[in-house]
């Protein structure tokens, strides 16, 4: 059994009252949006050991996509570069979960665009099936702007793939390195990560109009999902990071603040993900 | 919950939010005070709980620790969620 996204037994050994926090949990999802025979799509999990401790492995991300009624989960490395800084094992590993999970898990590449051997990383990556890159200009210290993302950027829209960027905690502003980016690669798709939420009234402004360009409302907050609104959100929980009772609360409850529909909802929980895939 | 109370409650938990994050034992204070704020709101149980995680005593280091950690923050995301879905309604509703 889940609560939150953690493991029951080691909440019991941390001394919780695992039935009340199933409870609260039950509670939570109450206030996110009704399946209604929708699709529910996750566009934002790390699968794997990040630096920082986070983790998260194939069996615990089904059973918490079974627990929510969530098809299936865009997966990619967290911040694991490995010896290469091209995340090698990581990429492998999360490439062998979708293999073991058929139907569960859309893999995604990382890579770091500052570094050689991303174009051979991709390259691997999509000979195992990857499906989209995801790229953290945070973490790994790149700008978004610059070439050699620009470059990364256009290759992935070259092999067809989705570009899922982190847009979230970060000193820099994003609206102008943001637009830079889609103007350098107008063919790519590009999710912006966590609503934008790292500059999210000007960026929201800077990409408006542009087909190519979504956000995720992964870890967003509800003013700026309401802002952006439906026709350019897709569904995300940021697993580890996030968990997907309060993900769906705040779809749940943008929904009813921003007056959008159940066609509206079915396409952020699930539709337009699918439609950004082509699959 | 009111506008003022929600303001309250936003507030304080996503001080609280950060301050788990970091580990930062000011968690404690901060989310016993918005409990106190968010009292009698549809955040109280969520902000109640989250507090009383963290007064307890550590228990099992390692990944049980971790884990109630998560749940914590979990629990104070939902009631910032609420507090934010207040504020986002037009001024002159519940």
């Amino acid at each position: 059994m889940r609560v939150l996204g953690e493991d029951a037994r080691l909440l019991e050994a941390a001394g919780c009252d695992v039935e009340a926090l199933a409870a609260l949990e039950a509670a939570v999802a109450a206030d996110g949006p009704d399946p209604g025979g929708a699709t529910w799509r996750d566009a934002h999990v790390h699968l794997g050991r990040d630096r920082d401790g986070h983790v998260l492995d194939a069996d615990g991300l089904v059973a918490d996509l079974d627990a929510n009624g969530i098809a299936d989960a865009v997966c990619f490395p967290p911040n694991d570069p490995g010896p290469d800084g091209q995340f090698a094992a990581a990429n492998a590993a999360v490439l062998a979960a979708a293999r073991r999970r058929p139907g569960r898990i859309v893999p995604f590449c990382r890579v770091d665009p500052s570094r050689p051997g991303a174009g051979v990383a991709m390259d691997r990556a999509q000979a195992g099936g990857a499906a989209g890159l995801k790229l953290h200009p945070v973490a790994q210290g790149f700008r978004p702007e610059s070439p050699e993302c620009v470059a990364v950027v256009r290759d992935a829209a070259a092999r067809g793939w989705p570009v899922l960027l982190h847009a979230g905690f970060g000193a820099r502003a994003l609206a102008g390195p943001m637009a830079a980016l889609a103007d350098a690669a107008p063919d790519a798709r590009l999710i912006l990560a966590h609503g934008g939420r790292g500059d999210a009234a000007a960026l929201e402004q800077a990409v408006r109009g542009r087909d190519g360009v979504v956000f995720d409302t992964s870890l967003a907050t509800l003013p700026d999902l309401v802002a952006i609104g439906p026709e350019r959100l897709v569904f995300g929980s940021d697993r580890p990071y996030g968990e997907h009772a309060t993900a769906r609360q705040l779809v749940g409850l943008a929904a009813r603040a921003g007056g959008w529909d159940a066609d509206a909802l079915a396409a952020v929980m699930g539709a337009n993900l699918t439609r950004l895939l082509g699959r | 919950m009111s506008r003022a109370a929600a303001i309250r409650t936003l507030v304080l938990c996503a001080q609280a939010e950060m301050a788990l994050v970091r580990r930062d034992p000011v968690a404690g204070p901060l989310l016993a005070q918005a409990a106190r704020a968010a009292a009698g709101t549809g955040a109280a149980p969520l902000v109640s709980a989250a507090a009383d995680l963290v007064r307890r005593p550590p228990g099992t280091p390692g990944a049980p620790a971790a884990a109630r950690r998560k749940v914590t923050q979990a629990l104070v995301r939902a009631a910032r969620i609420r507090a934010e879905a207040v504020l986002s309604e037009p001024p002159g509703g519940s």
